[in-house]
């Protein structure tokens, strides 16, 4: 008997440390895909990631050829390779792709690199554009009256050539690409226009399906049509976009493939279930007495469900809103279809562009994928993620506490 | 003096039931709306692939020019063992018989892991986790099933990759950079957990007071009473969970393209060798968006609606046949 209970016992405890084990694994994944896109992203977040151009900018300036000398006042940091003749100071670092580049690291007051011509284009008036170099523009290539560089040099070899030097004859820049500014604006038009159209019809047909459908087999038929929808995947989805949405708004407003449009009306019918589903919720809770001492003070049915019914759905609107902008900002599949893969700068909302989540299957896709830019981009999603079900979570307490 | 004559006339009431009328047809043409879209989804990729089965398609190709391609063979798309006998545009040769089968086997395994985990996590959430902790551990399992799947693929592509292409250095295997058929399942099985985990805490909780209380009294300790008779009597919910988890499973697209490698032809059962679904080859490739390149995704899109109605029945009949379970 002892051994048997003994027996038992170590079973038992067995089965419990399983169980503890097995349930420590969702909380481990979630710890190593914050951690990792934490720490592989989070130096590249900063504000110029987020308001900079996604194509980087490459122009030739000209400098003024009275050289220097420009001796330092003040102490450079390690790194910075100082040309005391012309006054600028050279430093290795790495772009956005990973690539390794020379970057402006220092300037002169008073160096002629403080007002560096363009030479290949001039602005809307037709007068010269002039640069000031500073850190974040990189360096090209570079023609003297000796000799030419590239970037390959390195700082040391470049600013030993210009040393050289006594004429500047072309000095080819780049102000560093990579930003995410277009995904941004693209992925809160999504949101505006999605929501603008799936919430109206999302809460009439919520309102439709508590408040006004009697019970019947057709009834049910169209309520078992809407929940469908929840199972079916984002790809098929993008599908419908692609052969739907699109044609109908190539051949209505004359959009050439994907477009902003597109994606927004397809992303609306992924919302609609949930904010169907949520608004219901929040319409279930209403007590009936409040519909019927609306219509016993003589209100109309269109007059309860305006100013009695909606008012108390809120909630469970703003929670349907809520989950549908954490659904906006991570959904892929769908977007790839119906808007397309582009990253763009300047965003036209009949045309191609990426949302933030499409940004990242861009710029994780082809032979080198861009594991840090990807990482800071998922940063940003998941950190707006999380607030919307945060708050979602919020909302329900409060209502809980509300109702009992 | 105001009558009550005055304001209850016959032509307000007239006035109130037009707007009642009104309000509730615009209502009812919203709920039209939204259940009109499974229709039109069906109708869409049902029409749009067969198409590639009917029409002959415009190729074009560099050393022949313009060249007639198509109708694509049913029976070889269905059983082809190739994604594509030939060129792009010039080939009509398709073939997802292949991609059919890997993309159940990488489901398979994935539910296989997701579901002991699953189930343990929601006995623990549900019975044995203090209350503080339970709700810990909710929170989790809803902030994981609220990752987006773009970002398990980066985390399948940074980590999980690396991870097996490590292994297979150590066994002395060339992993294609760690693209891999068990990638595929670890990131299918960490998406589909919190479903499943989810679906069986609900039912779990929901397990009779009266069947836990009499199993302790009988003697059984904890323990053995959360296997033997709350787990079963939680059995159906649990089965749901999976069905879904299933479902997600199959659908699921940007994740598993980014980490199956999109492999070109043959059934994989190698875990380190590369693999291919059913939702990456309808990702991957796009070139243009027209052509049969193009629409043949809305084939393969039809194909993956059927087998996941297919795989969704047969769970369904297993469920009623094996398990002993009914459907609440």
């Amino acid at each position: 008997m002892n051994n048997k209970y003994k027996a038992r016992y170590r079973q038992d405890n067995l089965m419990k440390s399983l169980v503890y084990a097995f349930s420590s694994v969702g909380a481990i994944f979630l710890f190593l895909i914050v951690y990792y896109v934490v720490t592989t992203g989070i130096s590249l977040v900063s504000w110029d990631l987020i308001t900079g151009d996604s194509r980087a900018i490459n122009t030739s300036v000209v400098v003024d050829t009275t050289a220097g000398p420009y001796p330092l006042s003040i102490e450079l940091e390690e790194g910075i390779f100082y040309s005391t003749k012309w006054g600028i100071g050279l430093v290795e670092g790495t772009n956005r792709e990973g690539n390794t580049i020379v970057e402006v690291g220092y300037v002169h007051p008073n160096s002629p690199f403080n007002n560096a011509v363009d030479q290949t284009q001039v602005d809307e008036d037709g007068n010269p554009i002039i640069w000031q170099l500073e850190a974040g523009i990189n360096v090209i290539t570079g023609f003297t009256d000796t000799d030419f560089f590239i970037t390959q040099d390195g700082p040391e070899r470049i600013v030993e050539k210009l040393e050289a030097a006594t004429v500047i004859e072309r000095f080819t820049i780049q102000q560093e690409g990579g930003g995410i500014r277009g995904s941004i604006i693209t992925t809160l038009w999504l949101i505006g226009m999605t929501l603008a159209i799936a919430v109206p019809i999302g809460v009439s047909s919520a309102i439709y399906f508590n408040e006004f459908a009697k019970y019947s087999r057709a009834t049910k038929i169209i309520r078992s049509m809407v929940d469908l929808l929840t199972g079916v995947p984002s790809i098929i989805y993008g599908l419908l976009g692609a052969g739907l949405f699109v044609p109908i708004l190539n051949s209505t407003l004359g959009t050439a493939g994907g477009s902003v449009i597109a994606g927004a009306l397809t992303l609306s019918v992924i919302l609609l279930p949930t904010i169907i589903k949520s608004t219901e919720e929040a319409l279930k809770v209403i007590s009936d007495d409040l519909r019927k001492g609306s219509l016993a003070l003589g209100a109309s049915k269109t007059q309860t469900v305006f100013q009695i019914i909606l008012p108390n759905a809120v909630p469970g609107i703003l929670t349907g809103v809520l989950l549908g902008i954490g659904r906006i900002i991570g959904e892929s599949a769908a977007l790839i279809f119906a808007v397309g893969a582009a990253i763009k700068d300047d965003i036209i909302l009949t045309e191609r562009a990426t949302s933030l989540a499409v940004h990242i299957w861009t710029v994780m896709g082809g032979e080198a994928p861009n594991y840090e830019l990807a990482s800071a981009i998922a940063i940003i999603i998941l950190g707006v993620v999380f607030v919307m079900n945060f708050m979602v979570k919020q909302i329900a307490s409060k209502l809980n506490k509300a109702t009992y | 003096m105001l009558s009550i004559r005055d304001v209850v006339t016959k032509e307000n009431i007239r006035r109130k039931n037009r707007m009642d009328w009104i309000s509730q047809h615009l209502f009812m043409i919203s709920a039209f709306i939204s259940a009109s879209f499974i229709v039109m989804i069906i109708g869409i990729i049902a029409i749009r692939g067969i198409v590639p089965f009917i029409q002959v398609y415009e190729g074009y190709n560099f050393r022949e020019g313009f060249v007639d391609v198509g109708p694509v063979n049913l029976f070889r798309f269905l059983t082809g063992m190739q994604w594509l006998d030939g060129a792009v545009g010039t080939s009509a040769g398709y073939g997802i018989g292949y991609v059919i089968i890997n993309t159940l086997i990488a489901v398979f395994f994935a539910v296989v892991l997701a579901v002991p985990v699953g189930v343990f996590s929601a006995l623990f959430i549900a019975k044995i986790a203090p209350k503080r902790i339970a709700y810990t551990m909710r929170t989790i399992v809803e902030l994981l099933a609220s990752v987006p799947s773009i970002i398990f693929g980066v985390f399948g592509l940074g980590v999980i990759t690396r991870w097996v292409s490590s292994v297979g250095t150590v066994i002395n295997f060339q992993t294609a950079a760690g693209l891999s058929l068990s990638a595929t399942v670890i990131v299918l099985a960490i998406m589909i957990l919190p479903t499943i985990t989810a679906i069986a805490e609900t039912s779990i909780r929901a397990v009779d007071k009266n069947l836990v209380e009499g199993s302790l009294a009988l003697g059984a300790s904890d323990i053995q009473t959360y296997f033997k008779v709350v787990l079963t009597a939680a059995k159906s919910g649990i089965f749901a969970g999976i069905i879904l988890g299933v479902g997600r499973a199959l659908g699921e697209a940007t994740a598993v393209a980014m980490v199956s490698g999109n492999l070109f032809s043959g059934i994989q059962l190698n875990p380190l060798g590369t693999t291919a679904t059913l939702t990456s080859r309808m990702l991957l490739g796009q070139k243009e968006t027209i052509g049969l390149d193009y629409d043949i995704r809305f084939s393969v899109g039809l194909v993956l609606m059927l087998v996941i109605l297919l795989s969704n029945f047969t769970l369904r009949f297993v469920m009623r046949r094996i398990g002993g379970v009914h459907e609440q």
